[in-house]
């Protein structure tokens, strides 16, 4: 399906990251907006409350973050495209409404434009801080997709991405941007709207009387309907089966909760997407997201240029992780070097899928960010000149 | 609950609003094929967040009436519920009060009565219809289970005032309040028995306080733009005719029946 014209801002265009997400969930289709107002997301909002009444597009500021993911997830079920967006402190209350999007399997989009923490932290400095909180930060198993923008290009694309892996799994998606690529200006293209796909929603197309709201189809994922149709749902939290009905056996747990994991685990293969430059010949492979990537892909340039052999594999979806292309260059490649503006997070993935083949460097959240080419170009340095084994994650100060 | 779900029943079918396009957001279980034979759509939010949610249902498809139904109103939904009167929300919201969390063995809730609670609580309790009236709620009530009439009526003059509607239902809850011996029956008939129809009363007077009896009857009814119309309003304003009004007149959703309809 191809976007509604209406939505699209074609042309070029210099808008920050901030602007870019807001432009790119319209032109996906997002007619509304559930948000409680957060440095340094505050832009994505402005954008839209500007836009959305001349779209056809609600918003509605709520009380707090809570209410602001709650609101969008009724939202959803009415038939609309739905978004909030936050940052670290916000997301942190969005987990009681992350995991039941996930059980009620509500498609939505949720930015959210890190900021450092823990606690108050330093709102309007860039961080990577929240990536295992999206992960894992519900309770609950569960699994959804996550995406991170490196530039206000990729922001407005990604955006769309988000809406529709959102529409394809019924799942929330997560934007994980931060305040550096939130503030970004950058020329950004938007193509004219025959050019760009938005993936429709599942409806159910059978007899109305057959309907079950959560039969899942070959690929685990149920049809939807929009509500106020004669329906009559009974759509709950607790874990239940096919017609929506509470099940408080061990039984349906299996039954209903395993699915919402496998439907993505399935389909990983086809929802992680990896940009890979030179990293078939390389000795180091650096792993990075978002900002982070903009600081390693000079320090790689400036690192073949001196003669090493050092490939890219930038993150496109962190979640679900790309474990098998980690797997497989691991068994080639001398090193891994993961720069992230956090403690440790993403690397711990890397090292988990190096089995042990491969030397994983961490290059942390330093004094003066992450975004200090010299830093992770001296861990490629180090990196390639190591010819040792060594056994877990070697930081780098 | 079962009284609960007759009067919406009867007030649904008295208000003659098309069963299809209400919907039911609850923080409380409902018993499924009960809620299925009141021919609604029926949401199950975590504790708290009915309102919420509900919210998100009314802006996403404004013709839909929404009814959450509450059980610790002013505990997790509390500032939900505030907001929902302060923006003048289309909800209408039924709060079930059984002074005490009843899914979890009686543990005193904000509405718990010092008097009522053997050693349990010692803190002062909401007094809901106050609450709502002074959030800007257009409609609050108050009514026993037993008073299945007037809450029948209630239902349906709430269902047709436009702006957040608050009833308080006050239902038996068992296990720990009052005395251990009494069970739920001959407690909801303690209620009746205790209460005192005074309508127009004002709110601020309408406290339980466990000595006196209990006031109930309609106390708020008033009219106040709703969240929908303040939103045309301010956008018409700015934009002109750039802007096509939000609400439940979407004529295309009408002719359709919607996408699945």
């Amino acid at each position: 399906m191809k976007a509604d014209k209406n939505g699209v801002l074609s042309g070029s265009h210099v808008l920050s990251g901030n602007q870019a997400c807001a432009e790119g969930a319209l032109a996906a289709g997002c007619r509304f907006l559930g948000l409680y107002p957060i440095v340094p997301s505050i832009e994505i909002s402005e954008r839209f409350l500007e836009r959305a009444p001349q779209v056809g597009a609600t918003f509605i500021q709520m009380e707090d973050e809570v209410s602001a993911l709650a609101a969008v997830l009724g939202a959803s079920w009415t038939g609309k495209k739905s978004m909030t967006v936050t940052s670290g402190p916000g997301l942190s209350l969005m987990m009681e409404h992350l995991g039941l999007g996930v059980m009620l399997e509500t498609p939505c989009v949720i930015a959210d434009i890190q900021g450092v923490g823990p606690g108050l932290g330093l709102p309007t400095h860039p961080a990577q801080g929240d990536m295992m909180q999206a992960r894992w930060g519900s309770h609950g198993d569960y699994e959804i997709v996550a995406l991170a923008p490196s530039s206000p290009q990729e922001m407005f694309d990604y955006t769309i991405k988000a809406f529709n892996f959102s529409e394809r799994y019924r799942i929330p998606v997560a934007i994980m941007s931060d305040a550096h690529v939130a503030r970004l200006k950058e020329t950004v293209l938007i193509p004219p709207a025959d050019q760009i796909n938005v993936e429709p929603r599942r409806y159910y197309e059978g007899a109305k009387d057959s309907y079950l709201p959560f039969k899942r189809d070959k690929d685990f994922v149920p049809r939807m309907v929009d509500i106020g149709q004669g329906y009559r749902f009974h759509v709950t939290g607790l874990t239940h089966d096919d017609r929506g009905y509470p099940i408080m056996f061990e039984e349906c747990q299996e039954y209903n909760v395993h699915p919402l994991v496998w439907k993505i685990r399935q389909a990983a293969d086809k929802i992680v997407e990896v940009q890979e430059t030179d990293t078939d010949e390389a000795d180091v492979v650096v792993v990075s997201y978002g900002a982070t990537s903009r600081a390693a892909l000079k320090a790689i340039k400036q690192a073949r240029d001196s003669g090493i052999k050092v490939g890219s594999l930038k993150l496109v979806t962190v979640w679900p992780f790309p474990e098998k292309r980690v797997a497989e260059l691991a068994k080639r490649a001398r090193a891994f070097v993961v720069p992230e503006m956090n403690c440790g997070q993403v690397v711990l993935e890397v090292e988990r899928n190096t089995y042990g083949e491969a030397n994983v460097f961490f290059v942390p959240h330093g004094d003066n960010g992450v975004e200090h080419t010299e830093d992770i170009l001296s861990a490629i340095k180090q990196a390639s000149q190591t010819n040792v084994a060594k056994s877990g994650i070697i930081e780098l100060a | 609950m079962n009284s609960i779900i007759s009067a919406l029943n009867k007030g649904i079918e008295a208000a003659g609003v098309d069963r299809k396009r209400i919907s039911i957001t609850s923080d409380i279980p409902f018993e499924p094929e009960a809620v299925r034979s009141l021919g609604v759509d029926y949401f199950q939010t975590p504790r708290g967040r009915a309102i919420a949610f509900g919210t998100g249902l009314k802006l996403g498809n404004p013709s839909l009436k929404v009814i959450p139904v509450v059980g610790d109103l002013m505990t997790l939904g509390g500032n939900h519920f505030v907001h929902g009167g302060r923006r003048n929300m289309e909800l209408l919201v039924i709060c079930v009060n059984n002074f005490v969390y009843k899914k979890i063995a009686g543990i005193p809730a904000p509405s718990t009565q010092a008097t009522f609670s053997p050693y349990s609580t010692f803190e002062e309790p909401f007094n809901f219809p106050h609450l709502g009236n002074s959030c800007g709620a257009v409609y609050t009530a108050r009514w026993t289970a037993l008073h299945t009439k007037e809450l029948a009526a209630s239902v349906s003059e709430a269902l047709h005032k436009r702006g957040l509607s608050m009833i308080e239902v006050l239902a038996p809850g068992p296990n720990y309040y009052r005395r251990i011996d009494v069970v739920e029956s001959e407690l909801l008939q303690f209620y009746f028995e205790n209460s005192v129809v005074k309508n127009n009363e004002d709110p601020r007077n309408a406290a339980i306080t466990g000595d006196d009896k209990i006031i109930v009857g309609k106390f708020t009814d008033k009219e106040r733009p709703t969240f929908i119309d303040s939103y045309n309003v301010q956008h018409t304003k700015i934009l002109g005719d750039k802007f096509t009004p939000h609400g439940p007149a979407s004529e295309k959703q009408k002719v359709s029946g919607g996408k699945n309809g």
